[in-house]
């Protein structure tokens, strides 16, 4: 599964909700991806790629969802159907699925990558609960399969962050493992709350990147192993790390 | 010996491209995307006598053109490089040349002699990374601590050996005179300009400030080494190579016509990581599409 240059062209654009849209992108040939990979896009004149976890692949069309939030973004959303894509990746490392019932935890955005891990989890049978948190009704993005949607104004769903729930979910549902991928905050919280219940978790995290392969260094967080903290590459080492090797940031 | 070759006052590179250090890791990274050993030379991270860490961990970010890093040199150490990935570069075929770096004039020196018991047989001395608290950058802002620096590692290592040179100075030249004289065979040039970022978001009547102070690459930056290597290439009579900003072959002429007998590619290698390689693709079918017998003779051109 060796990394590519893909000259794409973009299949379907839409906004999926009140702040996401959703971009699939045609390949020559299909690409084999795994859930927590990502891919990267080149926008027209900017120096750094932009990395997007996968949120969909079928038959060499590979989905991303994305919120506009800078000048990436802004150039992404502007692409109409037909449009030339460059694209590079797969990228990083991988959710490690075993056959274990899993809690599949997401927030915003980053719903993304858990919903493309459901389809595998789907696919291979495991059972899973995927809880998803928004800020409300507006940002649900359309046609994601959620088991239990939360939104912190009471919207739609259970009202309040999902976070508040994940206690209960785990005495109720009893997981063998967590996934969640989310704001700082929310993976630092499965962390802990792996570590009280002394359930797996794996998460997968965020940072600006330049080359997405490792090389440049510029995306590190610090993780422990073998009793030290070391420099894992989120692009490469990354973007899922076990919750309780990553050392969280207050 | 092929239309693309380039004598570098005695190291043969099979044409003029090469990568930067800091965008090419050990190079292997790149075989993905393209066939690393059709490069001219490829050149690997610095490596300092012991690992390195690097800084803490708001690293890069982006420029209106270009880039600023703040990596720190984190690196493998000498120790490893040799252990691990000089038997890779080996293995596949990737002629490179090994960055050095150093806190100390005692370390370069280490190093240096490290490389030139393990028959590494070119070496760049980094004696300007603005990102790291000790040394480096301090070797290479006077010209006297050069010119004793470079006399050190020449001391102990028989390889062909480039300084490479900060624009950070008022003075280019003199730090090629010092670096010349101290018996360096060649000089790079430019690394990173020093640069800060300050981002501002105003969230709810409130300012948010991301700061990123650093190196700042690319495109941006290409005026600036070409200005560098035009002032070197008269001052000295090493070979100069060029780098700087460089993403098209358009720019790769450029350095040429300034005088840099070999280029680098750098900050390009992370926008689009093919570049190297169709850099060398692209000077090769220029020079043939248009009747140049061989680089010497387009450079001779691009000089008259």
């Amino acid at each position: 599964m060796s990394k590519k240059i893909y000259k794409a062209k973009v299949h379907r654009i839409e906004k999926v909700s009140a702040s996401s849209h959703f971009i699939e992108i045609k390949c020559e040939t299909p690409v084999e991806i795994k859930a927590g990979q990502f891919i990267s896009i080149y926008c027209d004149g900017l120096t750094l790629r932009r990395p997007f976890s996968v949120y969909s692949n079928n038959e060499g069309r590979i989905g991303v969802l994305f919120k506009e939030r800078g000048k990436g973004t802004k150039y992404i959303k502007s692409l109409k159907v037909g449009d030339s894509i460059d694209v590079a990746g797969p990228f990083g490392n991988t959710f490690n699925i075993e056959n274990k019932k899993a809690l599949l935890v997401g927030a915003g955005i980053g719903a993304a990558p858990i919903s493309y891990l459901k389809s595998k989890l789907d696919e291979q049978g495991i059972e899973n609960f995927f809880a998803c948190g928004f800020l409300n009704k507006d940002e649900v993005p359309n046609g994601m399969k959620i088991d239990m949607t939360c939104t912190d104004d009471g919207s739609f769903g259970e009202k309040g962050s999902v976070l508040n729930y994940l206690g209960v979910l785990i005495n109720d549902y009893q997981p063998e493992v967590i996934y969640a991928c989310g704001p700082h905050i929310v993976l630092k919280k499965v962390a802990e709350l792996g570590e009280t219940y002394g359930i797996e978790t794996q998460v997968a995290m965020e940072k600006v990147m330049a080359c997405g392969i490792g090389v440049c260094r510029g995306c590190v967080i610090d993780i422990k192993k073998d009793g030290k903290i070391v420099n894992a590459t989120v692009c490469k080492d990354g973007p899922v790390f076990k919750g309780n090797e990553v050392v969280w940031e207050n | 010996m092929g239309k693309l070759s380039v004598n570098l006052n005695g190291l043969e590179l099979k044409n003029p491209i090469m990568t930067a250090s800091g965008t090419y890791g050990y190079a292997s990274e790149y075989n993905d995307f393209i066939d690393v050993s059709e490069l001219g030379a490829v050149v690997t991270k610095a490596i300092s006598l012991y690992p390195r860490a690097g800084n803490k961990h708001l690293r890069i970010t982006e420029t209106k053109a270009g880039m600023i890093n703040s990596i720190g040199l984190e690196n493998v150490g000498i120790e490893k490089f040799i252990e691990v990935k000089l038997p890779e570069l080996i293995e596949n075929n990737i002629d490179f040349v090994m960055n050095v770096a150093g806190s100390t004039l005692d370390e370069y020196v280490k190093v240096a002699k490290i490389c030139d018991d393990n028959n590494i047989k070119a070496i760049e001395l980094n004696v300007s990374c603005p990102n790291v608290k000790a040394g480096c950058l301090e070797f290479g802002t006077d010209e006297n601590s050069l010119f004793e620096l470079v006399s050190a590692v020449r001391a102990v290592y028989n390889g062909f050996l480039i300084v490479k040179l900060t624009p950070n100075v008022t003075s280019i030249e003199k730090l090629g005179i010092a670096a010349q004289k101290a018996g360096a065979n060649a000089l790079s040039a430019i690394n990173t300009l020093k640069g800060t970022s300050i981002k501002i978001d105003f969230i709810k009547g409130k300012f948010y400030k991301t700061i990123v102070q650093g190196g700042y690459s690319g495109i941006g930056i290409k005026p600036v080494a070409v200005g560098a290597v035009s002032r070197l290439v008269k001052a000295v009579d090493i070979p100069v190579i060029g780098m700087g900003g460089i993403e098209t072959l358009d720019d790769v002429l450029e350095f040429f016509a300034a005088g840099a007998e070999a280029v680098q590619i750098g900050t390009a290698n992370f926008t689009h990581p093919e570049t190297a390689g169709k850099l060398v693709k692209e000077l090769e079918d220029f020079i043939t599409n248009n009747g140049f017998k061989d680089l010497n003779e387009l450079k001779r051109e691009l000089r008259a």
